[in-house]
């Protein structure tokens, strides 16, 4: 707009950079957890170019909670999507595996609802703490009520 | 009193500060998600900080006690020697992962431990091993609180670079465009009894002819 002030235009700018970098560091595709294992250095590459490493002990954890089938059918870094304005976050599940590591972190049964496990932020808290690397945020551009579709 | 951004009075541009103000509130909302979420990760950091710090401490007065008393059994010359075969090197494994946007480094120590350290086990003492065993714990830690703080420090200016934004959005762009819309709402309620009242002034002209 040619009437908007210098500093108008920068915070303009700066809102818009402020987007691109908030989900830039997603993966371009999740890989399962036994492709993982057998890696030497187990990474993914991200949207952004960089690459994700992830800790081989987190691997090696959520491992020994899964059995052989289930660690081929779970894909990292598992995606807990922040809805704007919300207070509860959304753990995306796509199989059992997920539901069976969140219930054993929380030591308390989960439930899925539209293919996403509903939590409340200090819940997040307790996952983020063992699994760091295993673990992403999404931040969803969806108003609040509505789950984007997967 | 919230500034009024300089746009000609037209429908045309109150379309835009209200598409501009809807984009505003929606950056908002996500920008304030993203703060809670860093701060959420900074304090779960700064305890974490905290206890591998003192961890860290324990452990290397632990293992200092008990280096001081393996070398007190066999001798500062003689222990040496021994530990000369057990050099190897350390490989630490480093990425980064990122934080809601902000990247922070990852460090992973590889192989810290062995079952065969390089020194005899039948010519030294058993504190070798403790001291040994506390050594390798404390390079774990010394890696681990190396990662926690230099992600604190990253994920504190990020809290403060993100704090700015919302704080200007919340204080200065979204008042700004509300008083803006509001004011191209009045003008036109005002150029609307404007003409209501030139129409009827010439409706009266017209019917005294």
């Amino acid at each position: 707009m040619p009437n908007e002030s210098p500093y108008q235009r920068m915070l303009q700018q700066c809102l818009r950079g402020e987007l691109r970098v908030l989900n830039a560091h997603l993966p371009c595709e999740q890989k399962a957890l036994s492709a993982l294992l057998a890696d030497e250095y187990p990474n993914v590459v991200c949207h952004d170019g960089s690459t994700h490493l992830f800790k081989r002990k987190e691997l090696e954890y959520l491992a020994s909670m899964l059995d052989t089938d289930e660690q081929a059918a779970l894909l990292l870094p598992m995606l807990i999507e922040v809805n704007p304005g919300q207070d509860d976050v959304a753990i995306i599940c796509r199989g059992k595996a997920e539901e069976k590591i969140i219930t054993k972190i929380l030591d308390m049964p989960v439930t899925t609802r539209q293919k996403r496990i509903m939590l409340y932020k200090p819940q997040v808290a307790l996952i983020r703490k063992p699994l760091k690397t295993t673990t992403q945020y999404l931040f969803s551009p969806k108003s609040s009520g509505t789950l984007a579709p997967l | 009193m919230p500034q009024l951004i300089k746009v000609r009075p037209t429908k045309i541009e109150l379309i835009k500060l209200r598409r501009r103000l809807s984009l505003s509130t929606r950056i908002q909302k996500i920008v304030k998600d993203r703060l809670s979420i860093l701060m959420l990760e900074f304090l779960q950091i700064a305890r974490e900080t905290a206890q591998a710090r003192r961890r860290l401490l324990k452990e290397f007065s632990e293992a200092y006690k008990a280096s001081s008393i393996a070398v007190g059994y066999q001798g500062y010359i003689a222990l040496e020697k021994e530990l000369i075969a057990s050099e190897r090197d350390l490989e630490i494994t480093t990425g980064s992962r990122n934080v809601a946007g902000a990247r922070v480094p990852s460090f992973e120590l590889k192989g810290a431990e062995k079952a065969t350290r390089g020194y005899s086990l039948v010519d030294t003492s058993s504190w070798l091993d403790q001291t040994a065993q506390r050594a390798e714990k404390c390079l774990e830690d010394i890696v681990m609180l190396a990662e926690l703080q230099s992600s604190l420090e990253l994920l504190g200016r990020e809290i403060n670079r993100t704090k700015r934004i919302v704080n200007a959005l919340e204080y200065l762009i979204v008042p700004s465009l509300q008083a803006t819309i509001k004011y191209l709402y009045m003008k036109f309620e005002e150029r609307d009894r404007e003409e209501k009242s030139r129409l009827k002034r010439v409706k009266v002209l017209l019917e005294q002819r």
